[in-house]
């Protein structure tokens, strides 16, 4: 992966971070993309990241997706840093009103991925610990049921009805405000 | 005017969510959100079944990672109300999820009760008996967020007040964290049981806003020690027994009340992390006195005979005011109170005092917003503001139409005022709404293009500047008069002759016409 931003002194200067996936790939990614995730933010904090971190539950090809996703939040998150503090609404409206849509339309893009991806990304969110992307990711599975049948649901998402009909049935009564 | 604000009360709402989930996962701790071994959701053995590319619309089955039953249950918390019901009965797991949702959101948009609306008292006997459907089946475990919002104005049948306060004991338990209660003044006044939040809640609560309801907090009231917001729109409460409610509430950053009547005195204790103010329309106030050292952030709306006395002005960096008379009162007192104020918002429904030029300053300001009406006032004295503040960057102005004629340019282009004495070398950007061909404004238009050696961008909206039919919900402009159609007319002719031949080519100029398409006028 290449880092962040080329001939920027202070990125370079920056701490650095060796992750490595499950496949064995190295992946150096500066401290502010890396602690994006709490659990690696706390392993930086305890001083067990020498030698790189391991992180066995996560494939190569999920970390890079990951590794995206943290590199354009963090850069979110130091212009956040920088404009709240003293630039004026005027400034805010031009400057981060570009940015804040530029971050939308980084994020429906990065959820466009098929649903084996979506779930190992929403794995690896969690065991990272990284909120924001937790979300988003859980946000794309809650709105794919909107209009689907109970039916059609267990059938996207192999879930196996462990319910009687008549259990469901009166579920189905309990909640009959909802389909109408 | 409106759209502007709408749009930065938007993308501030986006920067707090980032800043609030920024927050939220520094409050994390050490292990993930969500524990990663057990899986409740049974899956069917599906060995061979095709990807999907697709979430939406294919139900031919999926075989990869599955996702274990805690992440189900937040992925369920994040559908809205409805699709939540509807999946309760896809599993005995789906079904747990529903009966834990910690999210409780009742409204007649989330029960999807909107388009029943006009079968008047069928609407509110559903609503409160779905209402009491769902709580009584739910575990009352876990709620963090409780939010009943009873607007419709159809509500013929009030709901039992016997019911609201059974649903309140239902999920105000510990570990609730949100409490949002709308009522309608239809209702007869609810008495908020202040017994509920007792001390246990202090600890989770964070954020309280009621409408429309009796609230008598007493010394007895646990100490909300989390609570970080408060709102109180047309809530009976008196000043006494705010002060008792807010000396419990260290915590609190945001207080903002609306409409409550009842306060005459309005106390704020010495709140560390209070950082926003805001008292709109209180109309029984006389003085407000905090000992907030921290407050950066003030609205008001309330008489200029108010007695204000907040600890700590020159913190204060933004401030918005809205009363007559207002404009005279910012220029010569707000810049000795707030020193380092950079952004002011004035509204003056009638400002009868020209603005007088004063040697004060508003060193820092950079944004000023001006919304005014009033007959006799000399438009071209803003001036003032503007030789006043060397920081500004952001001018933005909405001279209310009024009913008298003022006179125009077209009519009198005698004579054109200047002071060119005065420059402007940090103003960048200019917006100008309900533009017209009013002398004095032209002439102010007129002067900030000739003093102005930085302008990058000129806006003149000869409309009410209302969200225009590309951008808002419904499609359409909002209708204007046919004289005001007319005045538009005039003012594109005033900016034609006048301000066309002054806008520097360096500088975007914007003129914001009538919308062809919502508004023909046949002149």
């Amino acid at each position: 992966m290449a880092s962040a931003g080329s001939g920027d002194e202070k990125a370079a200067a920056a701490a650095m971070i060796t992750l490595i996936s499950s496949d064995n790939e190295k992946f150096e990614v500066t401290e502010a993309t890396a602690t994006l995730s709490q659990t690696i933010r706390h392993m930086i904090e305890d001083g067990c990241t020498d030698g790189g971190v391991p992180l066995p539950n996560v494939t190569s090809k999920i970390l890079a997706r990951v590794i995206e996703y943290c590199k354009k939040h963090a850069t979110a998150a130091a212009g956040e840093e920088g404009s709240s503090s003293s630039f004026s609404d005027a400034a805010f409206l031009e400057v981060d009103r570009a940015f804040l849509e530029e971050l939308e339309e980084f994020d429906d893009a990065f959820l466009e991925v098929d649903r084996a991806t979506l779930f190992d990304l929403i794995l690896a969110a969690n065991y990272l610990d990284i909120k924001g992307l937790l979300n988003l990711t859980c946000q794309k599975v809650a709105d794919s049921v909107k209009g689907k049948t109970p039916e059609q649901i267990r059938e996207m998402y192999n879930i196996v009805n462990d319910l009687t009909p008549e259990e469901e049935a009166e579920i189905r009564r309990e909640t009959q405000w909802a389909f109408e | 005017m409106v759209e502007l604000n709408q749009l930065m009360s938007l993308l501030r709402q986006r920067r707090r969510q980032l800043h609030q989930r920024d927050r939220q996962i520094q409050d994390h701790g050490k292990p993930p959100p969500y524990g990663s071994t057990y899986s409740g959701v049974k899956r069917k053995c599906s060995p061979c079944q095709n990807d999907d590319n697709s979430l939406d619309g294919q139900t031919n089955g999926y075989s990869g990672p599955d996702l274990p039953e805690d992440i189900w249950c937040h992925i369920h918390s994040l559908m809205p109300m409805r699709d939540a019901a509807q999946t309760a009965c896809v599993s005995r797991a789906f079904l747990g999820f529903w009966r834990c949702r910690p999210n409780l959101v009742f409204s007649e948009e989330t029960l999807g009760l909107t388009e029943n609306a006009c079968i008047y008292d069928k609407s509110s006997r559903d609503f409160a008996s779905t209402v009491c459907h769902i709580l009584k089946n739910h575990s009352g475990v876990g709620v963090k967020t409780f939010k009943l919002e009873v607007t419709s104005v159809y509500n013929r049948q009030e709901i039992c007040l016997v019911d609201l306060k059974n649903w309140l004991q239902i999920v105000i338990k510990p570990g609730i964290q949100e409490l949002d209660l709308s009522l309608t003044r239809r209702i007869a006044m609810f008495n908020f049981p202040c017994s509920l939040l007792s001390d246990t809640i202090g600890d989770s609560l964070r954020h309280l806003h009621l409408a429309s309801c009796n609230f008598h907090p007493t010394v007895s009231l646990g100490c909300l020690r989390s609570l970080t917001r408060l709102e109180l729109c047309a809530v009976c409460i008196d000043g006494d027994e705010l002060e008792c409610l807010l000396s419990g509430s260290f915590a609190l950053e945001r207080l903002e009340l609306k409409l409550c009547t009842g306060i005459i005195c309005l106390k704020i204790p010495c709140l560390q992390q209070l950082s926003h103010l805001e008292v709109l329309t209180c109309t029984g106030l006389h003085a407000v006195e905090s000992k907030a050292p921290n407050l950066s952030s003030f609205r008001f709306a309330g008489d200029l005979i108010v007695q204000l006395s907040l600890l700590g002005t020159s913190r204060i960096k933004k401030y918005e005011r809205f009363c007559s008379g207002t404009v005279l009162y910012a220029r010569t007192e707000v810049p000795s109170n707030m020193p380092n104020l950079e952004t002011l918002t004035i509204f003056s429904e009638a400002e009868t005092v020209n603005t007088p030029m004063v040697p004060s300053k508003f060193l820092h300001l950079k944004f000023l917003t001006i919304v005014l009406g009033g007959q006799t006032y000399d438009i071209f004295s803003l001036v003032s503001f503007l030789c006043a503040s060397p920081s500004l960057e952001t001018f933005i102005l909405n001279v209310r139409p009024g009913r008298m004629e003022r006179i125009s340019l077209l009519e009198d282009p005698s004579n054109l005022r200047k002071m060119s004495e005065h420059s402007h070398n940090k103003l960048k950007r200019v917006q100008m709404i309900n533009f017209s061909h009013v002398k004095t404004l032209v002439e102010l238009t007129c002067h900030i293009l000739d003093s102005t050696t930085s302008l990058e961008c000129l806006t003149l909206d000869v409309t009410h500047g209302a969200p225009r039919c590309s951008v808002n919900k419904c499609g359409k402009c909002l209708p204007m008069r046919r004289e005001a159609l007319v005045e538009a007319h005039r003012a594109l002719l005033a900016i034609q002759t006048y301000i066309n031949p002054k806008v520097p080519s360096t500088v975007e100029f914007n003129v914001l016409e009538p919308c062809s398409r919502c508004h023909t006028v046949g002149i």
